[in-house]
């Protein structure tokens, strides 16, 4: 019998099957818990029951009476069994590190468990799954397995997966199978779900927020004939509330870059602070642009709106405000736009509810010259950054909000040594 | 927008503000010209914005390929302006007359 000298001298009477001798501490160990249930056969059919206590994709950490060192198979599921060895002088008592030899599946072979596989033994999806489609009938078993691991895989949400909840319906009603049972699920649109799933006979998914707002979750309706399903949910309140965050912190990063390359004159603002900017002063002129023609419209209604301005000023606004209106019919198909006055600034605001700028593409498309998605000059942001005092950018899914300020003294007011520059 | 053609140079005056709306038709006009030197007297012109340049810009290019040259004239202040902003002066050197000089 082997002993582990670290642990033993540690904590002499725990197991060690978590500790780095056992089966090597990498970010793919993982201890299944409860331990996934197996069981050994040997090459004359010989079968001892086993438990998977830790595995990685090449290793099982199993507890088992079967003799070592020797050779066995542990069948997975109908298309997929593991060949394994057993490393004599790897392990204590009734617990040995086997190794993974060869995995069959129906596509073939490997040396090692794939991550579905692996996840399937290792993660809470995979527990729930196996678990789910226990109580399916058997021809029916592998395909729900592959189909629900292929979606659960899709939803990138697996690795933030802890809770979730596993139900059967049958003739109108659920019946709760595993999980957390104290999950609140909307069950009117679960049931909504299940109907929909059953009727068309194919695995439906939505993601629902609960009635008070406070829960999201995403649902998964698995037909079993045709009156009966299975219901898969899973809380990815928090998952959402990450990803919320890291976009922030990703939009937060922007801001600051964009703002220090421009000199602190272009701010990305949320959806919040831009309705702040659009708000502010008194509107000067307003409309709209769906066709080339109602640019030079725009900047017409627009100069007769403004006060009475230097002539380098005013030519700046016109051209600030057709490159920004030239963007939405381009890139949205149109527009509205507005001029609003407070105290000595004007400002252009032109919306759309075109897709937006992509992230990935916002600090290309503001601040290169020359770069345009589209084939133009691919210029309107150069100059409008040169003449605009400040220019406020919200862009989404949703639409583009661009606000540009320009510092105006009234020509009335100008001094008389600079009126020189009305000709 | 009046064209005069002299001696294989034709001349093409605007007038107003060449932009998103306008630069088909300056291409409409541009098009029927066969003289090797093209002459745009930007004088009359207001106000260019970004499409109206970029329009510019390809029409010098289609007359280098051709084996001619195109010549911008006396833009107004506010129009040189721009065009030095995106560039386009440096683009249009070796065949950007001077210009501005009057009003």
């Amino acid at each position: 019998m082997q002993r582990c000298l670290e642990c033993a001298k540690k904590e002499p009477d725990r197991p060690c099957v978590e500790c780095q001798y056992f089966v090597q501490l990498s970010p793919l160990r993982r201890v299944p818990s409860p331990p996934v249930r197996v069981l050994l056969e040997d090459e004359h059919g010989r079968q001892y029951p086993a438990r998977i206590l830790v595995l990685n994709t090449t290793e099982f950490g199993l507890e088992t009476e079967a003799p070592v060192p020797g050779r066995y198979v542990i069948r997975l599921q109908e298309n997929l069994w593991v060949e394994v060895a057993g490393v004599p002088f790897k392990g204590k008592n009734n617990v040995h590190v086997f190794d993974i030899l060869c995995v069959h599946r129906k596509q073939g072979t490997a040396r090692r468990l794939s991550r579905e596989e692996y996840q399937l033994l290792a993660g809470s999806a995979g527990e729930l799954i196996q678990e789910i489609s226990r109580h399916l009938p058997e021809h029916l078993q592998d395909l729900v397995r592959e189909k629900l691991l292929a979606e659960v895989e899709k939803s990138e949400l697996i690795n933030a997966l802890r809770v979730g909840k596993v139900m059967k319906y049958e003739g109108g009603r659920f019946r709760y199978l595993s999980g957390q049972a104290d999950l609140d699920l909307p069950m009117e649109e679960a049931e909504k779900l299940m109907r929909q799933a059953i009727r068309q006979a194919e695995h439906r998914r939505e993601v629902i927020i609960s009635a008070d707002g406070q829960k999201v979750f995403d649902l998964h309706g698995v037909p079993f004939d045709h009156r009966s399903g299975g219901l898969l949910a899973f809380d990815i309140t928090e998952v959402i509330e990450k990803e919320r965050k890291m976009h922030q912190q990703e939009m937060q990063a922007y801001r600051e870059a964009i703002a220090a390359v421009t000199g602190g004159r272009l701010y990305l603002v949320n959806s919040g602070e831009m309705e702040k900017v659009i708000s502010e002063g008194t509107e000067l002129a307003r409309g709209e642009v769906r066709q080339t023609h109602d640019i030079p419209e725009a900047r017409r209604a627009m100069r007769e709106a403004l006060p009475v301005l230097d002539s380098r000023r005013q030519h700046a606004i016109a051209l600030c405000l057709t490159e920004a209106l030239a963007n939405a019919l381009k890139h949205a198909g149109g527009g509205c736009w507005q001029a609003r006055q407070s105290g000595d600034t004007v400002r252009i605001i032109v919306q759309d509810r075109g897709p937006g700028i992509k992230t990935s593409e916002l600090a290309r498309a503001t601040l290169m010259q020359h770069y345009s998605t589209k084939n133009s000059l691919g210029c309107g942001f150069t100059l409008m950054l040169y003449y605009a005092d400040h220019l406020y950018l919200n862009t989404g899914p949703s639409g583009t909000a661009l606000a540009l300020d320009f510092g105006v003294v009234p020509a009335g007011r100008l001094k008389p040594d600079k009126t020189n520059e009305r000709g | 927008m009046d064209v005069y053609v002299d001696r294989g140079v034709c001349r093409v005056v605007l007038n107003g503000e060449l932009d998103v709306e306008t630069v088909a038709q300056l291409q409409e006009v541009v098009g029927k010209v066969e003289e090797h030197t093209l002459e745009v007297d930007l004088s009359g012109v207001s106000f260019v914005d970004s499409t109206g340049l970029k329009s510019l810009l390809d029409i010098s290019n289609d007359w280098r390929q051709k084996g001619g040259q195109m010549l911008i004239l006396r833009p107004q202040p506010d129009v040189a302006e721009v065009m030095r902003l995106v560039g386009l002066d440096r683009l249009l050197a070796q065949n950007t007359a001077p210009g501005g000089e009057e009003r």
